[in-house]
């Protein structure tokens, strides 16, 4: 079967528009059960009574922000080291849902802070580390948005997805070693409770939910990427002619 | 070819040396204003200072920036740069370099003297010199990325801080640490060595991506 | 099916108060993508029209690119 067709957008549009219905629903259905799992199921936890059952939605998004992230910087390497337009395209698609899971980790992590650590923000090392990718993803969308050559756009965009892929791990170290050292007399963080069964169960239903999600978001915003690209082209070699 | 490049860089910056003294001034004056909005109070500025000092020079760093490439791509000078048969990362690494030793080494310098205003002990001072010279050619390494990216770009200076501020963050927690440590009384020299680490690994990857950057923002 | 406590033990307003939000943000980025469709969708239909009425592409305005939204 010949795949390369599909690098085409024009070929790729009509092939996302069939998808998105079925990630839409599925991920819709399974949002639906894993909320099940973890309000219905999942036990009330002994240290942190209900108030953890923000988890079913914190450590999803949390991945979440961080998958996004590195699909972002591979689609984006790739577009470049391939001159793959469709490649970029998705790159760029994909950095809005990426912020906006970092944010939604973020103001739950902070929600579920304050009634278990006492205060909305702590400076643990995680929380510092997804409010820095934070703002590696709103340096690539700035980025983006401040280039009008399309083209320039998504290279440039790409040398800094790479950079920050990069650093990322570096920067989760850097920020882990500053945690520890400044520990001391600050607040002792409760880790995440024991995973019993059906949290584990309800948080991976939760991520899989997630993940559709995003996949159905990414491609309509992908679809829209296509067809204004494909304007501004047509309209440019009309004013042109 | 790279020994060119920085005598030519280190010659220009000379004739406009008003600039370089802009970014020095900028950093004495910032590092001034913590103590005029948190108070005199010795102890507390003492704990501050490591802090405090690296930030300012992390900004200062970011204004000087601009200077790196831009003035290249005016007159011209960039794209002939492109066109040399010299490896584009040796340019890069001179011009760097250069960058290096005219808006980053005035702030080791002067950082003692802005350290005595925070009363910071003696061997104290002598750390935060050698975290800033090990942690200043990761500000401009790290910077000249940026400052490729966005060359030509509306929105200047802001967008290269939101870019390459947060890849700074490393550089800032082990230079500022390696201070800290020292007036704790512990030993800064894990810090250091991370610090020198991030530095070797930034010498490595950064004038690659610098390059690639300037050729796709030439285009 | 045993209902869970839906005060959440007094920490409603951060249980609740964390799905909500969620809801929000998936709320808002599928209005504003529908926005965007429709916007585009309303632009092609503007050029089709003007490409078969043949008028002089001479008014054509230019507009910056939005790779992002």
């Amino acid at each position: 079967m010949n795949l390369y067709k599909y690098a085409s957008p024009a070929t790729f549009y009509p092939l996302a528009g069939k998808m998105i219905p079925w990630f839409a629903i599925t991920s819709a259905i399974l949002f639906a059960v894993g909320m099940y799992v973890g309000f219905f199921i999942a036990p009330t936890d002994f240290q942190q009574g209900d108030a953890y059952r923000i988890i079913f939605i914190h450590v999803p998004a949390a991945w979440m922000a961080m998958f996004l992230y590195v699909l972002m910087a591979i689609y984006a390497g790739i577009g470049w080291a391939f001159n793959a337009r469709l490649s970029s395209m998705m790159a760029s698609a994909i950095a809005i849902t990426g912020a906006m899971f970092t944010l939604l980790s973020l103001v739950t992590g902070a929600l579920w802070g304050k009634p278990t650590w006492g205060t909305y923000w702590a400076w643990d090392a995680r929380m510092t580390s997804t409010l820095i990718l934070l703002f590696l993803y709103i340096g690539f969308i700035s980025l983006q948005s401040a280039i009008d050559d399309t083209r320039r756009a998504d290279r440039a965009g790409a040398v800094l997805a790479l950079v920050g892929v990069i650093n990322v791990p570096i920067i989760y170290f850097s920020v882990q070693w500053w945690n520890t050292l400044h520990q001391g007399a600050t607040i002792r963080i409760l880790g995440k409770p024991t995973i019993a069964g059906p949290m584990l169960a309800a948080m991976l239903i939760m991520l899989a939910a997630c993940w559709l999600y995003s996949v159905a978001v990414v491609l309509i915003r992908l679809r829209c990427i296509i067809l204004e690209r494909e304007q501004n082209a047509s309209r440019f070699a009309e004013v042109n002619a | 070819m790279l020994r060119w490049i920085v005598w030519r860089d280190l010659t220009l910056a000379w004739r406009r040396r008003a600039d370089i003294l802009s970014t020095v001034f900028f950093f004495v004056i910032v590092v001034s204003l913590f103590p005029l909005g948190i108070g005199p109070e010795t102890q507390l500025l003492r704990s501050i200072a490591p802090g405090v000092i690296w930030v300012a020079a992390l900004l200062a760093s970011m204004l000087s920036l601009n200077r790196l490439f831009a003035n290249d791509l005016q007159d011209g000078t960039l794209e002939q740069l492109l066109l040399t048969p010299q490896p584009l990362f040796l340019v890069v690494m001179g011009k760097v370099l250069a960058h290096w030793i005219v808006s980053e080494i005035p702030l080791v310098l002067i950082a003692p003297l802005v350290g005595l205003q925070f009363d910071i002990p003696g061997e104290t001072l002598l750390i935060l010199v050698v975290s800033l010279l090990v942690g200043t050619p990761v500000l401009s390494l790290i910077g000249s990325v940026g400052a490729a990216l966005t060359l030509g770009l509306r929105g200047g200076g802001v967008l290269i801080s939101i870019l390459v501020l947060p890849l700074y963050i490393p550089a800032l927690i082990f230079g500022a640490g390696a201070v800290e440590a020292s007036i704790i009384g512990a030993s800064p020299a894990p810090h250091l060595y991370l610090l020198g680490a991030f530095a070797i690994v930034s010498l490595i990857f950064s004038p690659w991506a610098t390059a690639a950057a300037l050729r796709i923002s030439l285009e | 099916m045993n209902w869970p406590d839906l005060s959440m033990g007094g920490y409603g307003f951060y249980v609740w108060g964390s799905y909500i939000f969620a809801l929000v943000l998936i709320a808002w980025e599928v209005v504003s993508l529908k926005q965007r469709k429709k916007t585009l969708r309303q632009q092609q239909h503007a050029q089709q029209e003007q490409r078969s009425s043949s008028v002089s592409p001479a008014v054509l305005t230019g507009s910056a690119n939005e790779t992002t939204s």
